[in-house]
Parts: C-alpha cells; sequence; structure tokens
C-alpha cells in the first residue's frame, strides 16, 4: 500500500489578500489566494483551508505541518495598537526610550515629530539598583523601590511589562529578580519580558527599544495565535504551527508567543527564504530577491545561496532605504533580519507631481480599494498600475483571469491629465516615465542591499515576484547592468512557498568583546562547544533528529575602537585565530573599501546557528498547468524603442524555444513584459528567464 | 523644467541616484569609523561636488557642516586649480585660507575624473577626536590663539595622483593623543571618497559626460528657482533679531549676535554688522560656518522637496564685518565656535519670526554642548568628547520636541554603556528636566540632564556651554525655556561653573559634573493652551502641577481637568498680569 501523502501549508497573510501554498509529500504543489479579514485574520486563514481541504478532498488529519507569516506584530506597533505597557529602568534611565538616539531623518524640517514612545512616561519606573560595565554590582538590588514599583504598576492595569536595567547584558541577576518579582505581583496575563531575555548586548537604547516592543506586541501575538491555534484545533487540525522569523528561520508558535519581536518582519522573510531556496535549485549562488506588490517593493540579496541578514532595523521608519544610517524616524529592533530594503512603490502607487514639478510615485497608495483608477472602483487618482495598462503591458480589459475587469478609457484620460500634460509629455512617454521613475526607485532598494555592502549588483541574477514584480525586473536589472532575469512558476504567491522551505533554526550567543591577541584558543573553542550543545538540546527538547541538524559558526569582530561588526564564517573543527583575523581584514576591505591588517581586532562574539532543513520541501512539480494566453498581441510602449505590436503568450508557450522580446507573458497572477532586444524561454524548473541586454 | 531639452525622468533618476551616493558615503563612515565622536556622535558630514566644485547632493548629515563645503571648495580650487590630477585627495582643517572651521574638523576631498576629465568631488568631512592642543580633545575654551588649539593643515595633498603622502601622514600621526581613532576614522574618509567616486564614475558611464551636465545644471538651477520662490513668499522688509551669548569665564560680558535678514524680491541679505567682536577665546566662529547656518536657517523657511544642492544657496548673501566673532581674523582662536555659530541660526531664525511666524520655531537648546574629558588611564590616554544636543522650541502649531538634535545639526548620543565599558568615567543618570520646556500655547521641548563621574584617579576637563542668562527665546507670548545649568562636585563640595569655564579644570577621582541643558522656548500664550494637553503633561510628568495652575492657570483635581476652578485661575492670572 502506498504510504499516505501528508501535506504542509504555508499561509501568508498580507494587507489585502492571504496567500496558501500546500505542498504535499509526493510533491504536489497547491497554491490559493483569499481574501485577507482584518478583523480577525484567523477567520480567512480557517476558511481558506477548509475551502482547500474540501475541494482537495482532504482529511483535517492528511495535514502535518502549518507555517505561518503574519504582520500582526508589524502592524500592531505602525498603528500603535500594541498593549498598553509599562516598562522598569535602572534610576536615573528611565526616559533613555524617549531621548532616543536623537537623530532626526530627514534635514531641514522645523514642522518634524518623533513617533511617540511605545511607553509613555507615566508608565515608566526607576528602581534602585547599578551594575558596573563588567556585570560586577555596584548597588545592590533595593527591593524596596521594585515593591514600590510593583504597586503602581499593577494598579496601572497594563498588560505588558518590560524590564531593561544597565548593563544586564553582562549581568542579569538584577533584571531576573525583578521579573521574579513583578510576576509575582501582577496578574497571570500580564506578559512580562526583560533585555537580557531577548537581546543581551551593550548599548542601551536599541537593547531598551527592541525589549519594549517584545512587550508591546507580546498580548496582541499571544492572542492571535492561541485563537489561530483553537480555530485550526476546531477544525480538526492537530499538526503543530510554525511561524517565520523575521530572520526567515521558523520557531513554535509557542516561542513566538514568548518572543514576539522575533516574527516582526515575517512576511517579508518568506520571499527571501523561497528565493534562496529557488538559488539553491538552480545552483547559482548569488541572486537578487525582488518582491513588488500593491503598496511597497522589497529587495534582498543571497549571496553563496545564503540570505544576507542585519540586526538594524527601524519598524515604522516608513518607507526608506537609509536605514541604515540610523535615520531615527522608527522604532528599533536590534535582532536577526533578513537585510530587506523597502519602498513605497507598488501596483497601487499613487502618481503625481511634487512642488518642484517633479514626477512622483508612491508612497502614497491607493490600496486594494479604491485601488487603480482603472478598476473603476472609486479611485480617483492614477497610479502606477493605470500608466502600466497605458503602456500596453497589462490586459486593458481584465487581469486575474478575468477576475479583475479593468477600465482603460479612465487610466489613459488621468495618466494623461495629471502627468502628461503638466510635464508637457506625450501621453505613453509619460506613462512611461512613471515605469522609468517606479524602477529607478526599485533600483535604489537593490543597492541598498548590494553596493551599500561592497557587493556589485552585476555579480548577481535578478529573481522578481509578487503581484507586480515581472512587469519591472528586466528595466530595474537593465539599470543595474544585471544580465539575468528569472521569474519563478506562481510569482503572485512565491512568498508562501518559502514558508513550506524554511528551515528551523536555533542559535545561541556568547558575548567577548576581548582583543584577539588576549584570546586564549582553548577558552573560545570551550565557548564554541558549550554553544554548540546548548543548540542541540534546543532542537532534542522539540523532538528533532540532531543528526540531521547542520551547524554554522561564525564570529563578529571589529577593529579596536570600531563601534559595528562585521561577521565572519569559522570552518567547521578547530578554530584557527589567524584565518579567522585574516578572514576578517578582507571582509572589511570588501564591504568598506580599506582594511587595517596591523591594527588590534576585537573578537564582539561567537555564534552558533543550527539548522534543520524542511523535510520534504522540493516543489518540483510546482504549477505549470498555466493555460495558453488567449490574446494574440497587443501594441505596447517601450520608450525610446516606441510601439510594438507584441505577442501576449502564456508560460507554457515559452517552452522549448526561445524568443525574442518583445514578449508580453500573462499568468493568473501577474504579468511579465520583456522589452525588445531581450531573449525569453523557461529552464528547467519553469521558470521565465530572460537574458537582459542593455 | 525650464531646459525642454531635458527628460524630466532622466532628471528625477539622476537626482534620486545623486543623493543615494552621498548616502552610502556617510553609511561608510558611520560603520567603519574607530572614534566615538564620528561613530555614536556622527559628527561628519559627506557630500558631492559637480565639476565646478558646487555641491550637487548632500548626504543625510550635518546641516552646518554640509554649507560649508562650498567655502572648503573655493579655497581648494583657487590654489589648486591647474593643478588637480587622478588620484589626487587633497585635505585641510585650516579655518583661515582653507575655509576650514575649526580644526578638528578635518576634510577629505577627492577629484573624480572621467575620461581624463575633472568631473566632479567625493567630500567628506569628520570632527576628530584630538589635534593636539593644549587639552585632550582640541577644544580648550581658554585658546586664546589657534596656534594653541593643535595641529593646522592648510589645503594639501593627501594623496598625489593616488601615492600617500606618507610624510603628511606621519606628523598627522604625531600630532594627536589619539593616533588610532584619527587615522582610523582618516581611512574612513578615504573609504567613503572611494565609494563616492565609484558611484559618480557609473552615472558618467551611463549617461556620459556631456548629457549628465546639463541635468547637473539644471539641478543647481531648479534649487535656486524654489528656493527663490519659498523666499518671494516672504514679505520684503528688513528685520532685525539680537541673541546672546552669555560670555566668558566667570564675570561673563553678553556677546552679541546681530541680524539685519533683508527680504527683497526672491533674494535675502543676512547683514551681521553690530556683532560684537572677535574674543580672546576659542569661541570666534570662522565664516564659513557662519555661512553654512546661515544658509540653513533660510533653507528651513520650507519643508518642500527643494534638491540638496548649492543652487538654493544662491539668493541669499551673507555679510560679517571682519575682525567680528561671525568673522574673526587669524589668529583667533576658534575650536569651540559651534556656539556662536548655532546662535546665528537662532538670530536669523528670531527675525524671521516677525514675519513668517507659522514656519518658524522658538529658540532650542542653543546648540550642542561641548564637553572634554581626557587623561590617562592604566597607562592609556583616553578622551571623551561630547557634543550633547537635545530639543527644539515649540512651534505654530507643534509642541517643541524633547531628545532630538538641534535643528541645524543632526547628532547622535553616546551610548552610556559604552561609555562606561570603554572609559573610566560612569553616567549616573540621562534624563528628561520637568517644567524646564518654556511655556506656550504650544510647549517648549524639554531641557535633559547627564551626569558624569569620574572614576580615573584624575582627568582634565573642558567644557563649553551656553543659553543660562539668555535662555532659549519663545515666540508670540510664549515663555522662554529654562536655562542651563553646569554642576561640578569637587571633593565633596558642590560648585555652579560658569557657562564657559577659561581655563581647564583638573578633576579627581570620585568628582561629579553634570550638564542640564538649556530648555526649548514655547509659542503663543500659555494660558490658552488646551488644558487637556497641560494635563498630559502632569501625568507625564513633564510640567509640575505647580506649574500647570501658576503658569498654564490649569488647575487638575483628582486626575482631571478642573474646569470650572481653571476658568477662575486663568481669569485671575490674566487680571494679575495687567
Amino acid at each position: 500500500m502506498a504510504e499516505r501523502v501528508g501535506y504542509r501549508i504555508g499561509i501568508d497573510i498580507g494587507g489585502t489578500f492571504t496567500d496558501l501554498a500546500l505542498l504535499g509529500t509526493d510533491g504536489s504543489l497547491i497554491t490559493r489566494k483569499v481574501s485577507s479579514t482584518p478583523d480577525d485574520y484567523g477567520r480567512g486563514i480557517a476558511d481558506g483551508i477548509v475551502e482547500l481541504l474540501r475541494e482537495l478532498s482532504l482529511k483535517p488529519s492528511d495535514i502535518v505541518d502549518l507555517v505561518h507569516a503574519s504582520t500582526i506584530a508589524t502592524n500592531a506597533i505602525l498603528e500603535q495598537k500594541g498593549a498598553a505597557t509599562a516598562l522598569i529602568t535602572t534610576r536615573g534611565f528611565r526616559d533613555v526610550l524617549e531621548l532616543r538616539r536623537l537623530r532626526i531623518p530627514v534635514l531641514y524640517d522645523l514642522q518634524y515629530d518623533k513617533p511617540p514612545p511605545l511607553v509613555p512616561r507615566h508608565l515608566r519606573f526607576e528602581i534602585d539598583e547599578r551594575m558596573a560595565a563588567g556585570g560586577r554590582v555596584k548597588q545592590p538590588l533595593d527591593h524596596a523601590s521594585v515593591e514600590a514599583a510593583a504597586a503602581e504598576i499593577a494598579k496601572s492595569g497594563v498588560k505588558a511589562l518590560a524590564v531593561t536595567l544597565l548593563h544586564s547584558y553582562a549581568n542579569a541577576d538584577h533584571e531576573r529578580a525583578v521579573v521574579e518579582a513583578l510576576r509575582a505581583k501582577l496578574p497571570d496575563d500580564v506578559f512580562v519580558t526583560c533585555s537580557a531575555d531577548i537581546l543581551p548586548e551593550i548599548r542601551e537604547y536599541e537593547r531598551t527599544s527592541t525589549t519594549v516592543i517584545n512587550a508591546y506586541v507580546g498580548p496582541v501575538v499571544r492572542s492571535y495565535l492561541g485563537a489561530l491555534a483553537g480555530k485550526l484545533k476546531g477544525l480538526g487540525i492537530s499538526a503543530p504551527l510554525t511561524v517565520m522569523q523575521s530572520n526567515g528561520g521558523v520557531m513554535t508558535a509557542d516561542a513566538a508567543v514568548r518572543k514576539p519581536a522575533y516574527i516582526v518582519e515575517s512576511g517579508p522573510a518568506a520571499g527571501v527564504i523561497a528565493c534562496a531556496h529557488l538559488a539553491r535549485r538552480l545552483g547559482r549562488a548569488n541572486v537578487i530577491s525582488f518582491d513588488m506588490g500593491g503598496t511597497t517593493a522589497k529587495a534582498a540579496m543571497i549571496e553563496d545561496g545564503e540570505a544576507a541578514r542585519t540586526t538594524e532595523y527601524e519598524v515604522g521608519a516608513g518607507i526608506n532605504l537609509s536605514s541604515k544610517l540610523v535615520k531615527g524616524g522608527g522604532y528599533p529592533i536590534k535582532l536577526p533580519f533578513i537585510d530587506v530594503s523597502e519602498i513605497g512603490a507598488g501596483g497601487g502607487s499613487i502618481v503625481n507631481i511634487d512642488d518642484a514639478g517633479t514626477l512622483k510615485v508612491g508612497p502614497q497608495s491607493a490600496g486594494a480599494v479604491p485601488g487603480p483608477m482603472c478598476y473603476g472602483l472609486g479611485g480617483e487618482r492614477p497610479t502606477f498600475t493605470d500608466a502600466m495598462v497605458v503602456l500596453g503591458y497589462l490586459n486593458p480589459v481584465a487581469i486575474a483571469g478575468g477576475r479583475v475587469k479593468l477600465d482603460a478609457a479612465r487610466a489613459h484620460a488621468a495618466i494623461e491629465a495629471e502627468v502628461a500634460r503638466p510635464l508637457g509629455l506625450k501621453i505613453a512617454e509619460a506613462a512611461h516615465g512613471v515605469y522609468t521613475l517606479a524602477a529607478a526607485t526599485m533600483t535604489r532598494a537593490v543597492k541598498a542591499v548590494t553596493t551599500y555592502r561592497g557587493r556589485d549588483p552585476r555579480d548577481f541574477a535578478l529573481v522578481a515576484f509578487g503581484g507586480n514584480g515581472p512587469i519591472t525586473a528586466v528595466e530595474i536589472a537593465r539599470a543595474l547592468e544585471i544580465k539575468d532575469v528569472l521569474i519563478p512558476p506562481a510569482p503572485g504567491v512565491f512568498s508562501a512557498l518559502g514558508l513550506l522551505v524554511s528551515a528551523t533554526e536555533h542559535s545561541a550567543v556568547r558575548t567577548f568583546v576581548r582583543e584577539v591577541d588576549a584570546l586564549k584558543l582553548a577558552d573560545i573553542e570551550a565557548a564554541s562547544r558549550a554553544l554548540e550543545g546548548e543548540v542541540m538540546q534546543a532542537f532534542a527538547a522539540e523532538g528533532h533528529d540532531v543528526k540531521k541538524v547542520e551547524l554554522l559558526r561564525t564570529a563578529e569582530l571589529r577593529y579596536v575602537g570600531q563601534a559595528y561588526e562585521l561577521p565572519v564564517t569559522l570552518a567547521p573543527g578547530s578554530i584557527d585565530l589567524g584565518a579567522m583575523r585574516s578572514a576578517f581584514d578582507a571582509e572589511h576591505a570588501r564591504t568598506y573599501g580599506h582594511s587595517s591588517p596591523g591594527d588590534p581586532v576585537d573578537l564582539i562574539s561567537l555564534k552558533v546557528m543550527g539548522r534543520l532543513a524542511a523535510g520534504d520541501g522540493e516543489f518540483d512539480r510546482w504549477s505549470l498547468a498555466s493555460k495558453p494566453a488567449s490574446a494574440g498581441s497587443r501594441k505596447a510602449f517601450f520608450g525610446a524603442a516606441g510601439w510594438h505590436d507584441t505577442p501576449v503568450v502564456s508560460r507554457a508557450d515559452l517552452a522549448g524555444r526561445k524568443r525574442q522580446g518583445p514578449v508580453i507573458v500573462e499568468e493568473y497572477d501577474s504579468t511579465c513584459v520583456i522589452p525588445p532586444g531581450c531573449m525569453v524561454g523557461l529552464d528547467p524548473l519553469g521558470n521565465i528567464a530572460v537574458e537582459v541586454t542593455p | 523644467m525650464t531646459d525642454r531639452r531635458l527628460d524630466p525622468i532622466t532628471f528625477e533618476v539622476v537626482k534620486n541616484a545623486l543623493s543615494s551616493i552621498a548616502d552610502e558615503m556617510a553609511l561608510v563612515i558611520m560603520r567603519s569609523a574607530y572614534s566615538p565622536v564620528v561613530r555614536d556622535s556622527m559628527d561628519y558630514s559627506t557630500a558631492l561636488c559637480d565639476r565646478h566644485g558646487q555641491i550637487i547632493a548632500q548626504g543625510l548629515t550635518l546641516a552646518v557642516q554640509l554649507g560649508a563645503f562650498p567655502d572648503g571648495m573655493r579655497h581648494l580650487l583657487a590654489q589648486y586649480g591647474n593643478d588637480v590630477k587622478e588620484g589626487d585627495i587633497f585635505i585641510f582643517n585650516d579655518p583661515y585660507g582653507s575655509g576650514g572651521q575649526h580644526l578638528p574638523d578635518i576634510y577629505v576631498i577627492k577629484p573624480v575624473f572621467h575620461e581624463g576629465a575633472l568631473e566632479g568631488w567625493a567630500c567628506t568631512m569628520a570632527h576628530h577626536s584630538d589635534v593636539g592642543g593644549i587639552t585632550p580633545g582640541s577644544t580648550a575654551m581658554h585658546a586664546t590663539e589657534i596656534l594653541q588649539e593643535g595641529l593646522c593643515l592648510p589645503t594639501l595633498k593627501l594623496y598625489d595622483a593616488g601615492k600617500p603622502n606618507t610624510t603628511l601622514l606621519k606628523i598627522i600621526e604625531k600630532n594627536t593623543r589619539q593616533p588610532v581613532q584619527v587615522l582610523g576614522d582618516l581611512k574612513a574618509q578615504l573609504a567613503a571618497c572611494s565609494i563616492g567616486e565609484r558611484g559618480y564614475l557609473r552615472l558618467l558611464q551611463k549617461y556620459g559626460a556631456a548629457a549628465l551636465h546639463p541635468y547637473l545644471d539644471e539641478l543647481q538651477d531648479q534649487a535656486e528657482r524654489m528656493m527663490r520662490a519659498v523666499i518671494r513668499d516672504i514679505p520684503d522688509g528688513t528685520y532685525r533679531f539680537d541673541d546672546w551669548i552669555d560670555g566668558l569665564g566667570d564675570t561673563p560680558e553678553p556677546i552679541r549676535i546681530a541680524v539685519a535678514v533683508t527680504v527683497k524680491g526672491d533674494e535675502v541679505d543676512i547683514d551681521m554688522a553690530g556683532t560684537s567682536g572677535q574674543v580672546q577665546a576659542a569661541i570666534n566662529c570662522p565664516i564659513s560656518m557662519v555661512n553654512s547656518v546661515a544658509y540653513c536657517a533660510i533653507r528651513c523657511m520650507t519643508s518642500t522637496g527643494i534638491p540638496n544642492c548649492q543652487g538654493y544657496m544662491r539668493p541669499i548673501k551673507i555679510r560679517a564685518p571682519e575682525g567680528t566673532i561671525v568673522n574673526p581674523l587669524s589668529p583667533a582662536a576658534c575650536a569651540a565656535r559651534g556656539v556662536i555659530g548655532y546662535r546665528v541660526f537662532d538670530a536669523i531664525v528670531g527675525a524671521l519670526a516677525q514675519v513668517v511666524p507659522d514656519k518658524v520655531i522658538a529658540g532650542g537648546e542653543g546648540g550642542p554642548t561641548l564637553l572634554s574629558i581626557g587623561g590617562r588611564h592604566k597607562n592609556k590616554a583616553f578622551v571623551l568628547t561630547e557634543v550633547m544636543v537635545g530639543n527644539w522650541g515649540a512651534r505654530a502649531t507643534k509642541d517643541g520636541v524633547e531628545g532630538i538634535s538641534n535643528p541645524a545639526a543632526n547628532l547622535s548620543n553616546q551610548p552610556v554603556e559604552l561609555i562606561e565599558a570603554e572609559l573610566p568615567l560612569e553616567i549616573n543618570h540621562y534624563a528628561l528636566v520637568p517644567d524646564s520646556g518654556g511655556a506656550g500655547r504650544q510647549r517648549g521641548g524639554l531641557a535633559f540632564s547627564r551626569e558624569y563621574r569620574l572614576t580615573a584617579d584624575e582627568a582634565v576637563f573642558t567644557l563649553r556651554s551656553d543659553r543660562r542668562d539668555h535662555p532659549p527665546y519663545g515666540i508670540a507670548e510664549g515663555r522662554a525655556g529654562s536655562p542651563s545649568k553646569n554642576l561640578l562636585t569637587h571633593s565633596g563640595k558642590t560648585e555652579v561653573l560658569p557657562t564657559m569655564p577659561m581655563k581647564a579644570m583638573n578633576l579627581k577621582k570620585g568628582d561629579v559634573f553634570r550638564h542640564i541643558s538649556a530648555g526649548g522656548g514655547g509659542y503663543g500664550d500659555p494660558q490658552v493652551r488646551d488644558a487637556e494637553l497641560v494635563l498630559a503633561d502632569v501625568v507625564a510628568g513633564k510640567v509640575s502641577p505647580q506649574a500647570a495652575r501658576d503658569i498654564y492657570g490649569v488647575v487638575i483635581e483628582g486626575g482631571k481637568v478642573d474646569a470650572a476652578a481653571t476658568a477662575r485661575q486663568r481669569s485671575a492670572l490674566r487680571t494679575a498680569a495687567q
């Protein structure tokens, strides 16, 4: 008897749509887009799953695993709808959260306002205690001051509490004692977290901000995941629920409830993980992941098969590219993130002429409702999508397999009145300007994750997905002189696939901050072994087979005196300090263009990450069965290359032979534009492969 | 776009690309610099200049520094105009002859060549932690000549056609107490120049120099046109304002900063006649910084997207009589000149408040308080250089802001934990100060207080602060912010220090220094402030119940506004005032 097929489900929630991807142990893959239900996201998920189960005649017990990416934590911060939260600090430092790092994200604007602190001043309490920098107790914990704070906090009725004491990264005794004392005093449902548990790292503001965010979103994430688990149980699904972290690994729902700050960017991470997986399958080491949806576009870099990561992130810094410059416009979280740069340009982005008389695309968005003018749903401002209709890139009658009807005349009128006439351009030129400009903005997003790290985009292939990624991909590639563009199958739900291939990850870190020359090899090797043991234990505790765990060791180093460290991967086996040091010099030269091999180097931390690949994650048979397009051809405008009668084909039509652009590939969930001069075909995995010519 | 041959799309694309290059340069410096004042306080700036040496893009850095690049470039071109080669890199800090502001600010500038032609410049400047002179940190208030302030570099080639000037590097290394930090930071500046060069070259390769030039020129012209349009909206007239520096030492004589801002059509003339003469102390402010803050102040009169290039400076003329504290003559000491520069900003904004009150801001903390504590500990030299900023005054429709950099700067603060981990110092508190924001319909931003304790055996300490006798002004019946204060507890005895002590002070282990900044000025009559906002401030502990009653006339009972009592109190306050 054949073994029963089990199914894993990836669930990716966006503001407009929830994407579901169902992957069978036999390699079969089914994807589905359903409407999101923002009042209760769990309902949309449950409805979507019920529908899929019914359609495929599956039983709830056929579901063996659920992996979820959610924007619930981000939205709580962006909309300031987290829990009422209190903060306890060392006496003299309750205002650190509000003073921040002082920087202003914009020059010359006297009307600027800072983001308000997530914990208002009257809920920030100080206690008497003090650690010295090395972790020595300078002033013992004064329990009376803790009791006093506890009484006030209990009275305030907050739902969450963060505790951040100075130098707790070096000695967490006081923090833990405070947490224990407060847990005893507060109702059980108050979410309590301390910085030593979430970010044991030097720099009080960043640590406090991260811990406060963990507390602020804690109750929201807990009730959301709790309710979702309840609904799934109600459906008879007993498979474990896991959640994608901002760094692309997955964690159990229980862990996410304890450390919700880790899942803030789970959605964007999923797409990048899908892309990294695709890159590995194609045997390509270096690709740029480019995801353009309805409101934003996101870029990330995958190097040697791994997504580049960062620990500097600001939630709600707005859509900005220079977040790495400590702009101060949002709420910093200093945890591992996939380094995604995001900008406010998507299909719904509003096109307008600013005070300077220059054309702008975004960041305001018409969203899904009212949406672009051509949707005829009440949109009053021209959008990126309207310009694509004018150019002939989008089907002028309907998209999404006929589900969304378009009114091309409205798009034409709007682009003419609001873009072409004010700029003195012909309507097609104006629409193409929108296209070029959006691509240029996105080019900046790609540069922020490549050239800003000393990487040359020309060494990468561009993998484009999301509803609008395939429209702009080739234009972006041209701007960056990238030669290869790949569009994976089902680009609109590609992110959800990332959930199905994401690995379970656990990591452990030990902070050193010691000069490498003063280190004893035995100490660091002992630390490495201890960290490996910790990681393995974490996998064992979740019932995993530790033999399958792959370990990755990294050391973070910097020149003595610097403030920012760079990671260096350590080879397995015994540690070679000399090699580690040279690898750091090389990475520094590569990233910043200079190095100082003679200068002393500090080892900041040693990190061991364990990774357990998702089981049967290969989706070989993904939905290649797209139907041939019905349209034969239509006129499309390609800037300097002018108007072309352009063949409109389906992905399947590309099989077997390469075609010369211009070509438009229409699919259910996106449209790919290949301009004149470029060649296009299908690769063996069913990706649309474009050879870009300048 | 006046030039119809230009494509508006390409224009926008080029503009974005340029500012992204300048930001990338700034990022490289932040991440690879060695000294806390550069890497943590972010006291540095980056820009790109076009082939004429005119700024074409600014990094997200310090306005007060960005506006000084034009003076530096002018001097550089005057001296080397015919001798700029590919692979050259220029360095300077001389305030009297190379366009520098003070000696710690070292400029590193690299020309960009494309197909053999000079096409532009990658520019950086950074505040270095020490360039020698009488005290650690090189910002001694009591210097009387620039010759006491450290190493002075006229415009020189640090690299000549790609070859490093090792003689000069050795001289620099020998003339600082912090050679590792200074050379490390210089490397970061050099790297940023290379990054800027690379980015600029990409643009040139993509478009071709001949095709790119008209876009660059149009960018300058557009910035100029937009700035002129902003100025045209300001009614013509001459608007005068005097702001004051408290003065030097134990018996301070106020120093007058006089501005007459004349708006005529689409041009602004800023005349600083009447400003006090230069002094025998380090606060003389070389003209390049005065120019810089003046450009910044006018630029701040709009929040529209004027391209950040030199064109917007064209309609602004600045006149400062030689020999005044805003245009000192060599060899006037100038290491601590910032206080004057920031006050010029305040004075110009104060003048404009008379005519565009909805666009201005009440006085803020007055610019950075500059503090250096240095010495030797465990056989190693240490220096803490702090540039402390903290609040904005109120705006016409918005409260001031607390916990923010001065608008003419874009500085950050140094993490307490890093200071304690790296230096023999402890920070006892870093906090907002209640009742320090100037009262008003819109309240000024709160002051901050920061306290240091020395744990080394001894150290030398210098300080430059201000705004005690002349606190940040309010606007339209708004009250001034609270005055600044410096307290030194030495061997158990606490004394109030002058705002500008004219000597280096010796600290012993256990000595404690506290700086309380000035608070931001208020805007409008405090007694018409929305009582609920006053209540919110009281709940937050930002305004005391007593100040709510006595100054705002708001009576709070049981956590609520007592409307009737408030009406009575406000009426009583009005009567008392008449």
